[in-house]
């Protein structure tokens, strides 16, 4: 079934396409995977979804996206999660891909946006710095012109997957001289440019995920900057408003509250009128998100730029997410100190879940900036 | 408390500062962690010098015979220093042991084999004991790979049991601290009885849990206060913002509620006010370690730097001897209301 067709299904028999396919498709190995995964372990199921032309179905059908309405999408979202999926190495998908169709040349769309969605360009994300976290403006990695290249030195930090990348999209200094935000701009880099060294870094669940990316007079043609030069920060705002509306995306906590069900199951406690409060709390709170998500994603069906009011999505999204997952651990008993999942089986792994909730109020701006701009940019709010 | 009492936590608290030093590097921590047993036997007999294992122990049978207090200082600094060594749990049981002088003076290791069921604390019943032999399952034994022998609890009396004896099969599984627990297969395995019973060592163990707790919480939050000291962006110490100052503050009542609760326990210990403690430790605990992360951004998310160490440790001590929901519980069975 195509794309437009698929759309065109009420949102019941939808739901039942996308469970068939989930159930037909989905290789049974890679079902609940208790680490993010590697390109090498997940491709298999990005081809498999690109192949199907699901891969991105928010894009708009012209690029080869499934223009999918808010509602479908979550439901995508739901039925993904609801059978374990890994999650792939979405940046391109996410981000780049949205990037581009707004910003991009011609030659950039054409180039890039078929490599996406074909799994041949691998995106990882370079803005953050050892000394330019929150304070992302401050970022020093420079690039210089030099004829028709950039020659880029500096150091990006926590850049995830960027082992598994071919591409890089990275915020870079070109004018020192100017306002901080004044002076960024944007270019895309391919890893296995000469300069560029990568070292991983083990995280709190002991797996080598993000990195350290360092640039060493690394030439890239000045056909890859993305829009005008030193207006990255613009572009890099509006692409905040994609990844936000991502992190910000029922996923993690659908996925986590599935699993906290399970867990209570096994630990004899789904009958406790204690717990079933505590569940039914979170899967209100779980609904009431998606009805808030859903606003959200059809202003951007509707072609509307997100506005900075998408920072409450992520907060409580991923301080849902965290809730989950302390509920899992206070209900575990001893198993809540266990480094492996319980007795063989990834689907209950309270302190794995636990761990990885941890960061998802960090990443994509902490909680307490995101906190700040809706202080300041959505209440108006005086500042200090 | 009497100057003498004072003297003696404190003489304690210095002597813990041999092994678990409050500003010390943690790599003997990181050396050991996913290893086996995951502890020090050398360590071990320091511990043993130090008159540690003999805590609890009276003075006529070579111990020091000193109280909770004491006990609970020292788990304090241990939880600090995220030691491995099950010090607690054996010094726990040193009192009912028949030859406790080996266990006293480091040679021999025995440790509390009790458990049958998560989340509980009350003995398993379904191990029995009957002409010499033991048979039946205990889990959840902490760092169970470096003991010698258990103190295991059965339906018919406390049963000693040689790791090596014939019938005896012990699993591992590791935890996220970088420890284990044991899980102990009996099938007939021969065994001695030890008079007495275990309830009180258990007891003791449970604040002893709370302790650590506190202890780690300490360190854990004097780490985050350091970084939000240091750590600049946005040209201005991150410590200056006040949404940061109000959550420091927040972490600074959780932990001196906890030291509170820890401390009246400890003075006037029952089965209600160790369960008061607990409750609040395992909370606070998870809470305070949880922000240190938040507190720190990124880095705080990497194995390389210490604060996740202290997460993990309160992981697996949280739901350890109980959790909150349960000591919550057993309060409420336990304690008179008074406001009824
Ligand atoms: C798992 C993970 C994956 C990541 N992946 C990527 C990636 O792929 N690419 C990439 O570029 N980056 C990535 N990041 C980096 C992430 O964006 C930064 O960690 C984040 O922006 C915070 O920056 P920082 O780590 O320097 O912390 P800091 O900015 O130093 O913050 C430390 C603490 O101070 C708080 N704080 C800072 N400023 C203020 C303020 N004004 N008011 C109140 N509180 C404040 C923060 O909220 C935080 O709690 C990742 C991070 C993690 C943890």
């Amino acid at each position: 079934m195509d794309a437009a067709a698929l759309d065109a299904l009420d949102d019941e028999t939808f739901r039942l396409e996308v469970r068939r396919f989930v159930e037909a498709h989905y290789p049974p190995a890679l079902r609940n995977p208790p680490k993010r995964l590697h390109w090498a372990e997940n491709q298999v199921w990005y081809r498999l979804l690109a192949a199907h032309g699901w891969l991105a179905p928010g894009w708009p059908r012209e690029y080869g996206g499934m223009g999918l309405s808010a509602a479908k999408q979550l439901i995508v979202i739901e039925e993904f999660e609801r059978h374990g999926c890994a999650r792939t190495n979405d940046h391109g998908v996410v981000m780049v891909g949205p990037l581009l169709i707004r910003y991009g040349s011609d030659a950039q769309k054409q180039f890039f946006l078929p490599k996406i969605l074909s799994g041949e360009a691998i995106w990882c994300q370079g803005y953050s710095e050892p000394n330019a976290g929150s304070d992302l403006a401050s970022l020093r990695t420079e690039a210089v012109i030099d004829g028709d290249d950039y020659v880029i030195n500096g150091q990006k930090t926590w850049t995830t997957l960027a082992t598994d990348a071919n591409w890089i999209f990275l915020l870079v200094r070109t004018d020192k001289a100017a306002k901080k935000q004044e002076g960024i701009s944007f270019l895309l880099v391919p890893m296995d440019s000469p300069g560029i060294t990568v070292r991983p870094i083990i995280n709190l669940e002991l797996h080598d995920e993000f990195c350290e990316v360092f640039f060493d007079n690394v030439r890239v043609p000045r056909a890859n900057l993305v829009g005008e030069e030193n207006k990255g920060w613009t572009m890099a705002k509006a692409l905040l408003g994609f990844e936000r509306i991502f992190l910000g995306s029922p996923r993690q906590s659908a996925y986590a509250l599935v699993r906290l069900k399970l867990l209570a199951e096994r630990m004899g406690l789904a009958e406790d009128p204690t717990f079933q409060d505590r569940y039914t709390r979170l899967r209100l709170d779980l609904e009431d998100h998606k009805a808030l998500y859903e606003t959200f994603a059809a202003q951007l069906r509707r072609g509307e730029a997100l506005g900075a009011d998408v920072s409450m999505l992520k907060i409580h999204q991923s301080e849902l997410f965290q809730r989950i997952t302390e509920a899992m651990l206070e209900i575990a008993g001893e198993n809540a100190g266990l480094l492996e999942p319980m007795e063989g089986n990834r689907a209950l792994h309270p302190a794995g879940l636990f761990i990885q909730a941890r960061p998802a109020t960090i990443y994509g701006g902490s909680n307490e900036i995101q906190r700040n701009i809706l202080a300041g940019s959505v209440l108006d709010l005086p500042a200090t | 408390m009497s100057p003498d009492a004072d003297d003696a936590l404190r003489l304690i608290r210095d002597s813990a500062a041999a092994i678990a030093p409050r500003q010390g590097d943690l790599g003997r921590i990181r050396a050991l962690r996913f290893t086996r047993p995951g502890f020090d036997r050398a360590v071990w007999r320091q511990m043993a010098e130090l008159g540690w294992l003999g805590l609890l122990v009276e003075e006529a049978r070579g111990g020091s015979g000193l109280g909770l207090a004491e006990f609970c200082a020292l788990a304090e600094e241990l939880g600090a220093g995220l030691v491995p060594e099950p010090l607690i749990f054996a010094a726990a049981i040193a009192p009912i042991l028949p030859d406790a002088a080996a266990v006293i003076g480091g040679e021999r290791i025995v440790l509390p084999a009790w458990q049958e069921q998560p989340n509980t604390l009350a003995p398993g019943a379904a191990t029995r004991f009957a002409g010499g032999r033991v048979s039946g399952a205990k889990h959840f034994i902490p760092m169970a790979d470096g003991a010698d022998a258990f103190l295991v609890a059965t339906a018919d009396g406390l049963a000693l049991v040689e790791r090596e004896a014939p019938g005896v099969t012990l699993d591992l599984a590791m935890t996220q601290d970088g420890g284990h627990f044991g899980t102990l297969a009996l099938r007939n395995a021969p065994a001695t009885p030890v008079p007495g019973r275990i309830e009180p060592a258990l007891e003791s163990i449970t604040l002893a849990l709370a302790a650590t707790a506190l202890g780690l919480m300490d360190r854990a939050f004097a780490l985050t206060l350091d970084y939000l000291r240091t750590r600049r962006q946005f040209g201005r110490a991150i410590g200056s913002f006040q949404a940061l100052q109000h959550r420091a503050a927040d972490l600074k009542l959780q932990l001196e509620l906890t030291r509170a609760s820890v401390a009246a326990a400890a003075a006037a210990p029952s089965p209600a006010v160790i369960s008061r403690a607990k409750a609040r430790a395992a909370e606070a605990s998870l809470l305070l370690t949880r922000q240190a992360i938040q507190l720190h951004g990124g880095i705080g998310y990497t194995d390389e730097y210490d604060v996740g160490l202290f997460l993990r440790k309160a992981m697996v001590i949280a739901n350890l001897h109980g959790s909150a929901a349960l000591h919550r519980a057993r309060f409420a069975a336990l304690a008179p209301d008074m406001t009824e």
